[in-house]
């Protein structure tokens, strides 16, 4: 089906030839081979199933250059507006590289710079591309540019949370930057990690993050991820994580775009259930507006059963957005009490919005507990009306119901003072929004 | 003096007319009671007067303090002092009882030209109100009439009531449903608001609660029609005979 793969697109050899580099050790340059190899193949259009909803043929068109090759880019500081997470380690990439002079000190930590890490140790070679397979395009893609991340190698337990905060910003040309983030723990390790996703104004830039996450038995990693997007860029990102018995994996993930935003997110989660007595929580929310799309995938894959999995997705759309939620839960044959349960609800604030949603249950087991929600609608008329019968006006009314559609999502951060902080973006949108209909 | 007063109130409900004519005039200090059978047209009624979408008025007027209550939208009418405890009232996921009680009452007393309360006066006031009327003031932390027992949601009524002060409270079968103390809560806080200046306008169809609210004027209403008034001993009538003698005119 090679017609279904865009081939045009601008990430060929005149782009290989102006990115940046990592150091040139033999297995990178063999993996990255393979990958540009992928890429070669082309982006994925409207008839590749698994992008059916978010194809790339408008950003196959986009003339993206490097972000390492464009000079006159220059970020000298973190938007204020950036949270701040009590007690976190703050850790800055612009365009997908590090940067010290925004950052806390790194020393005494168990995390590296992925340039660092890729010249001075032997484990990488094993650990990048563990778990995400170059099958994933937005994985091939960002094995064959990846340029700069992070590796934590967690031993024992992080008692700061680290928070990675990704600017993007173009200068006079579209540019593209591909961070890899690597996180790997020992037995019992656990750790928390908050990252806050935004963009300068200006050209559209191309977001393309990978995150390999590997919880080891008895392991926790606990990963709170936030998305704003005001114009017309387009964040792809992609997160692979494989759980070891009794491994947590929680994962929160929130897209915000305002009424200005144009542009697209895809933030797809995968999460190999590899041992028993694991628990894994992917869930999101979402509120948009103007023509901005965001695109939830998850593939949940019980390999091995006595297992539970959960997501509570939520979204608020307004203006003409669209949503887009596939879920797809795979249960391996022998993967016997698995209990597995997805939610996905979506509230329109106008007629123009539009959701697809697509479950996907592939049950092999019989001894399972799957269970899927799915709920799309406009507010409440009763629940409005019994707001104004108390005097609260339509406004305020509004608010009060669209914060209270969230909070079933929020409250699956485990994580209390992010869950604050989130909440409060999400507060935050509801009220530049200003509750108008 | 003149609280509500109804003037030959014509109402549809999807494209059907449910009312046919209501007159009523409510004083300030008077409770009155509306008695009759299923589907005759009192909850239309109510949701008329607090102004819910959906009710068509095709004549008539309804006037508050003179106030052309039409007019206004829903939201205004509350805040003028029109309060109506919902015959069914509305679950609201995610939203905390005390959230929503609080926004509430800081509309009313923004529309006022009062100050806004913050949030240790009200969680003082509410503690306040639920101690007085026997209610347990966890309920204030429960998602709004979420998972609430049947009782538990007209007492949570009748405390929203309590705090919003109004000037007319129309209360829809508060007391269907409800053992004997959940009753007395309801009668209890119906009683103490009970003053010089505020009107109530009670839908029932049990003689039970008159004996704790006792009225001084019973209305009975029939195929949208006000069909009969009287005094308390018009509701032991009813209750002994029903309404037959009614429908059948
Ligand atoms: N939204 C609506 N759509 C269609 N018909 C309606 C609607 N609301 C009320 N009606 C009709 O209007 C009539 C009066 O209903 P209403 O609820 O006012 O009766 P009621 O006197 O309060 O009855 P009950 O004692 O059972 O509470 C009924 O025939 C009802 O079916
Ligand atoms: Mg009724």
């Amino acid at each position: 089906m090679a017609t279904s793969f865009i081939t045009a697109h601008p990430f060929g050899d005149a782009y290989a030839a102006r990115a940046g580099a990592l150091p040139a050790v033999a297995w990178l340059e063999s993996l990255r081979r393979f990958a540009r190899a992928e890429i070669a193949g082309g982006l994925p259009g409207a008839q590749v199933e698994e992008w059916r909803f978010t194809p790339l043929t408008q950003l196959a068109k986009i003339g993206f250059i490097p972000a390492a090759s464009a000079d006159d880019v220059d970020v000298t500081a973190v938007p204020l507006d950036v949270p701040v997470v009590p007690g976190a380690v703050r850790v800055v990439l612009v365009n997908g590289v590090y940067r010290a002079d925004l950052s806390d000190s790194l020393d005494g930590l168990d995390l590296r710079t992925l340039r660092d890490a890729v010249s001075s140790s032997k484990d990488m070679e094993s650990a990048v591309g563990r778990v995400a397979p170059l099958s994933l395009p937005m994985v091939a893609l960002n094995t064959a540019f990846m340029e700069d991340g992070l590796v934590i190698a967690v031993r024992g337990s992080v008692t700061r949370p680290v928070h990675i905060i990704s600017i993007g910003a173009a200068g006079s040309s579209p540019v593209a930057f591909h961070p890899r983030v690597v996180i790997t723990t020992e037995p019992g390790a656990s750790l928390s990690i908050v990252e806050t996703h935004i963009g300068l104004p200006g050209q559209p830039f191309l977001a393309n993050p990978v995150t390999e996450v590997f919880v080891a038995e008895d392991a926790a990693v606990r990963r709170f991820v936030s998305v704003t997007e005001e114009g017309d860029a387009y964040h792809l990102a992609t997160t692979v994580a494989s759980v070891a018995s009794r491994g947590t994996f929680e994962a929160f993930h929130m897209g915000l775009g305002g009424h200005k935003a144009e542009g697209t997110t895809r933030q797809e989660i995968h999460v190999v259930v590899n041992g028993e007595g694991t628990k894994v929580n992917v869930s999101g929310a979402y509120a948009i507006a103007g023509t901005m799309h965001h695109d939830f995938t998850t593939v949940i894959n019980h390999r091995v059963g006595g297992s539970a999995s959960r997501q509570v997705f939520k979204g608020v759309l307004d203006g003409r957005s669209h949503g887009v939620y596939q879920g797809r839960l795979r249960v391996a044959p022998d993967a016997q009490k698995t209990d597995a349960r997805q939610v996905h609800k979506a509230l329109f604030l106008a007629h123009g919005p539009a959701v697809d949603c697509k479950p996907e249950l592939e049950i092999d087991a019989d001894d399972v507990q799957c269970a899927h929600g799915a709920a799309t609608g406009a507010l409440d008329s009763d629940q409005l009306f019994y707001m104004a019968a108390r005097g609260i006006d339509p406004e305020t009314a509004r608010a009060l119901l669209v914060e209270g559609f969230l909070a079933e999502a929020i409250a699956e951060i485990g994580d209390e003072s992010v869950r604050v902080v989130f909440a409060a973006q999400m507060a935050a949108w509801l009220q530049r929004r200003g509750g108008a209909s | 003096m003149a609280l509500l007063k109804i003037k030959n109130l014509h109402a549809n409900v999807a494209g059907k007319e449910i009312l046919k004519g209501i007159s009523l005039t409510i004083n300030a200090g008077e409770m009155h009671a509306i008695m009759g059978p299923n589907g005759t047209g009192k909850s239309t009624l109510s949701n008329v007067i607090a102004g819910r979408d959906g009710y068509e008025v095709t004549s008539g007027e309804v006037l508050l303090d003179d106030n052309n209550l039409l007019a206004m939208s829903a939201d205004e009418r509350a805040r003028a002092g029109v309060f109506l405890a919902f015959q069914y009232p509305v679950e609201i996921p995610g939203v905390s009882t005390s959230n929503f009680l609080k926004t509430a009452l800081n509309a009313k007393r923004r529309a006022a030209g009062l100050p806004e309360i913050d949030a240790m006066e009200f969680l003082k006031l509410v503690k306040a109100k639920t101690k007085a009327l026997g209610i347990p003031d966890d309920i204030i932390k429960r998602q709004l009439n979420v998972g609430f027992s049947g009782g538990e949601k007209k007492r949570a009524e009748v405390l929203q009531m309590t705090l919003l002060e109004p000037r007319i409270a129309i209360l829809d079968e508060t007391d269907s449903g409800l053992d004997i103390d959940a009753l007395k809560v309801v009668a209890d806080g119906v009683n103490n608001l009970r003053s010089a200046d505020r009107g109530f306008l009670v839908i029932t169809h049990y003689q039970r609660l008159l004996n704790y609210i006792v009225p001084d004027h019973v209305h009975v209403m029939s195929g949208g029609r006000i069909v009969a008034s009287g005094g308390k001993e018009l509701a032991l009538t009813l209750e002994a005979e029903g309404y037959a003698k009614y429908q059948a005119a």
